[in-house]
């Protein structure tokens, strides 16, 4: 049996866990269906949210800019009480407690991996206070429920949500011969697609550049999105359910990838479906997100033969997300301790917390929120540790989500930060029983660990845990990298 | 206006002949130059910080007009708030290029400042930035003052961070120790190595004040002889749709913030300053007119602050487009009339010591740049 793989492939086994006796039918038997969310307080809907981003976004354009135009520190202390009253500052940590509670346990730690994965997939670039109100809410109530269905189900349920909508400014995007288009020239605007969308939704969410599609397919397909809108109303702005909005969409059969994309029935919205349909189907689309998976958990260096058992899964189920994950697994399966991947800040932290039981993340009775003043420290800490250690997930800055590679998470001030972070997670004793069982649950190698952390004590010969061994084990090679 | 369209093409006219690459062993034998940029997001407004004496400027923005301003030359003023710059100013180590703007005409901040630090026409198309390439063509090595690599400097290879934390480092022999567990020579271990050999001042928790920790770190890093020759730093907040104000208002404290990371560079660089060249980058300036809330919506224009010892002297560079409604863009904004990139390709030209030509090939794909470095740069 590979013990690494428990880590390869979820976040590691804790002090107290059985070892699992059948690894990868322990992996398999967690990606069938949709665990729910652990969080034993209450979780806001995305709706809810919604709401609330609404209220700021108004109060602060509509109402106190223009109360006080005048007084730069009256208007900055109004804001700061609208921040609070509408959770601002509280949200995103309240949404890392949820997605980290969840994360170690909700009893499948393979499906919350792969949550992770899908999240940074159709990742959303920190943009105009999405990861205040809306990102968290995305992963929770967009990505998640569709995660053991059809590939082709999930880019719908994505491409056509609040959050990815904003993020991409499709609701910006207008056809130059749609009625709207045409108003807007009379009056003298500029009325033109706004290529954001459709140009990720090809290159991130499906088949990739390597397909080769053209800037004349970006464009066709704005023009079969234009219409995908989030609906604007006068007192809670960009804040209302994504709507299609016929007055927006280019009219015309526009030809996306050398296939002409025409009306079903009643309403255009159709043409966008049909797309999406034929990009997942797309060879390319099976090739690339398949890769990106198994770089994701296998290795830096993907070679073609480990990415083919995925595609042909893939090919075989028509992207059938559940096969697709079983073929990943027995890949990952079959390279662990051959093959190993550095584990990205947040994979990494969630073990060390996982396998030294430290506790994290605070319990629901410490995130409760007055909203009427500012979050407390520790209700502050979720959102700043992310910070501190350089992956506040739900703001990465571009669309394209976090780097997936060694190279690109080893900078020295990233690499601080890990030490920094084992020093306080350190913090807690943990007696030797608990760590020696962590360290023989989670590590094929498990005495050359002991070794070194041996060999780190000063005084050798008094082999007994304390503080510092969690503080040298943390940072240490074997678990950075698995 | 003395600065006219014709005095500012003579001033520009130089001809740089396309060179062949240039090796960094060149840039070695000559005494270290060192190029900072300030980010300033969210849109800083040229019009507020270096103010054109126009009567038009009362009119459009008769509520957030600047008082106390100073005068520069007899045709623009300057912000109360920017003391620094104005003591580099009297010093001859401070200039102004206005009515300048990256090449990109939407408003939206994230698209802009995509595009401010890829040097690109299409956001989120170039997963580069122009100095990232420029440093990677002059094979030379930076440290960004932020968590995360600014997209600006990707794409070279030779990079450092730094940005201070509160949380306390494991003591020097921990970390020796913790290096045994990594795999010689592997990347891992060398940027730990790397780590281990940090002064002092780079490895101890953040106090209050992060900008003038930031500036007093990279100014200690910049004066080494073998330290690095590239800062990047972050200011944020310039986004002023309310309450802007005027010597009081929330820009000026923005300025303010720039001027403080400024003074703390003067004062810290030492000699090096005079090797040193400081320069702004924002994403678009702002609407000329003032908006309902006593502030200002997103623009175009602007200008570009350049202070350190490499400046060539006190002057403000423009192709002043003027403030008539027909030479605004689109009728509300400050015009653009250079390339705010050929004032970017020059500095790199100028710091890295190499071509203007070579850099402008690597950086900006060879698009049509004026070649400034000998306007605006003591090379």
């Amino acid at each position: 049996m590979k013990r690494d793989f428990f880590r390869k492939m979820g976040f590691g086994l804790g002090p107290d866990d059985k070892v699992p006796a059948e690894p990868v039918a322990w992996a398999e038997s967690q990606v069938e269906a949709v665990p729910d969310l652990s969080w034993p307080g209450e979780i806001p809907t995305a709706k809810q949210l919604l709401d609330q981003r609404a209220h700021f976004v108004y109060t602060d354009r509509r109402v106190i800019r223009k109360k006080f135009k005048n007084d730069r520190r009256a208007y900055k202390e109004a804001k700061t009480q609208l921040r609070w009253e509408t959770g601002q500052k509280y949200y995103e940590s309240l949404e890392i407690a949820i997605r980290h509670h969840t994360a170690l346990h909700s009893g499948a730690p393979v499906f919350e991996r792969l949550w992770l994965f899908w999240h940074n997939h159709f990742a959303i670039a920190e943009k105009d206070l999405l990861a205040s109100w809306n990102t968290g809410a995305y992963t929770r109530e967009i990505i998640r429920p569709n995660m053991c269905g059809s590939f082709t189900d999930l880019v719908k349920a994505v491409t056509t949500s609040w959050t990815m909508i904003h993020h991409l400014d499709n609701s910006e995007s207008i056809g130059p011969n749609s009625q709207r288009g045409k108003w807007r020239r009379q009056n003298g605007e500029v009325a033109t697609v706004n290529e954001n969308h459709a140009r990720e939704l090809l290159e991130l969410h499906t088949v990739s550049p390597t397909a080769g599609y053209t800037q004349k397919d970006v464009i066709a397909l704005s023009y079969i999105m234009a219409g995908w809108e989030n609906r604007w109303s006068k007192t809670r702005e960009e804040c209302n359910p994504v709507k299609f909005n016929p007055k927006s969409h280019e009219p015309g059969n526009h030809e996306v990838m050398g296939k002409r994309y025409k009306q079903r029935g009643l309403s255009p919205k159709s043409k966008l479906i049909d797309v999406i349909e034929d990009l997942c189907a797309h060879p390319n689309c099976a090739e690339y997100v398949s890769t990106k998976l198994v770089r994701h958990f296998v290795t830096d260096e993907v070679t073609p033969d480990m990415v083919q058992p995925v595609i042909d899964a893939w090919r075989e189920t028509d992207g059938h997300l559940p096969a697709v994950y079983k073929a990943l697994i027995r890949v990952v399966y079959d390279h662990t301790g051959t093959h190993r991947k550095f584990l990205n800040p947040e994979v990494w932290f969630l073990q060390s917390v996982k396998l030294t039981d430290a506790p994290w993340p605070p319990p629901p009775s410490m995130m409760q929120y007055d909203f009427k003043t500012r979050p407390n420290k520790l209700q502050r800490r979720l959102r700043g540790l992310m910070f501190e250690i350089g992956h506040p997930v739900y703001r990465p800055k571009q669309p394209n989500g976090w780097p997936d590679t060694e190279a690109e998470w080893l900078s020295p001030e990233l690499l601080i930060r890990r030490l920094a972070v084992a020093k306080r997670v350190a913090r807690e004793h943990m007696p030797i029983g608990k760590l020696e069982a962590s360290l023989a649950s989670n590590f094929d190698k498990a005495d050359e660990v002991i070794d070194y952390l041996k060999y780190c004590r000063d005084h050798p010969e008094s082999w007994r845990s304390t503080s510092r061994d969690t503080q040298f084990l943390l940072p240490s090679e074997w678990m950075l990298k698995v | 206006m003395t600065v006219n369209r014709r005095d500012f093409l003579t001033a520009c006219g130089s001809l740089t002949l396309l060179g062949s690459p240039v090796f960094n062993a060149r840039a070695a034998t000559l005494s270290k130059r060192n190029l900072v940029i300030i980010m300033l997001r969210g849109g800083m407004d040229g019009l507020t910080a270096v103010q054109p004496r126009d009567k038009a400027m009362e009119r459009a923005r008769p509520d957030i007009l600047v008082e106390g301003t100073k005068k520069l030359t007899s045709d623009f003023n300057l912000h109360p708030r920017l003391e620094t710059f104005h003591e580099c100013w009297k010093e001859g180590t401070a200039s102004v290029f206005h009515a300048t703007s990256i090449p990109y005409t939407g408003r939206s901040h994230f698209d802009g400042q995509n595009l401010m630090e890829t040097g690109a026409h299409v956001a989120y198309a170039e997963k580069t930035g122009w100095l990232g390439r420029g440093m990677d063509a002059a094979e030379l090595q930076g440290l960004a003052a932020s968590l995360p690599m600014p997209l600006l400097l990707r794409g070279s290879a030779e990079l450092d961070n730094y940005y201070p934390t509160y949380m306390r480092l494991p003591h020097k022999t921990i970390m020796e120790k913790i290096q045994a567990s990594y795999t010689p020579g592997s990347e891992l271990e060398q940027v730990l190595r790397k780590i281990r050999h940090r002064p002092a001042a780079m490895l101890r928790e953040a106090g209050d004040n992060e900008a003038h920790e930031l500036a007093l770190v990279a100014a200690q890093e910049l004066s080494r002889e073998d330290g690095p020759r590239i800062a990047v730093f972050d200011l944020d907040g310039f986004d002023t749709h309310a309450a802007q104000g005027g010597s009081d208002g929330e820009h000026g404290e923005q300025l303010n913030n720039y001027d403080r990371v400024l003074r703390v560079l003067k004062d810290n660089l030492g000699d090096a300053y005079n090797d040193t060249l400081i320069l702004t980058l924002t994403e678009f300036g702002r609407k000329f007119e003032q908006n309902g809330g006593y502030g200002t919506e997103h623009g175009y224009g602007t200008a570009v602050l350049m202070a350190g010892g490499l400046v060539k002297k006190a002057e403000i560079h423009a192709d002043w487009p003027g403030l008539k409604s027909k030479d605004l863009f689109e009728g509300q904004d400050l015009n653009a009339t250079v390339d705010a990139r050929s004032v970017y390709c020059a500095a790199m030209a100028a710091c890295f010591d190499v071509d203007f030509a070579y850099m402008k090939r690597h950086a900006f794909w060879d698009e049509p740049l004026t070649d400034l470095t000998d306007s605006l740069f003591r090379v």
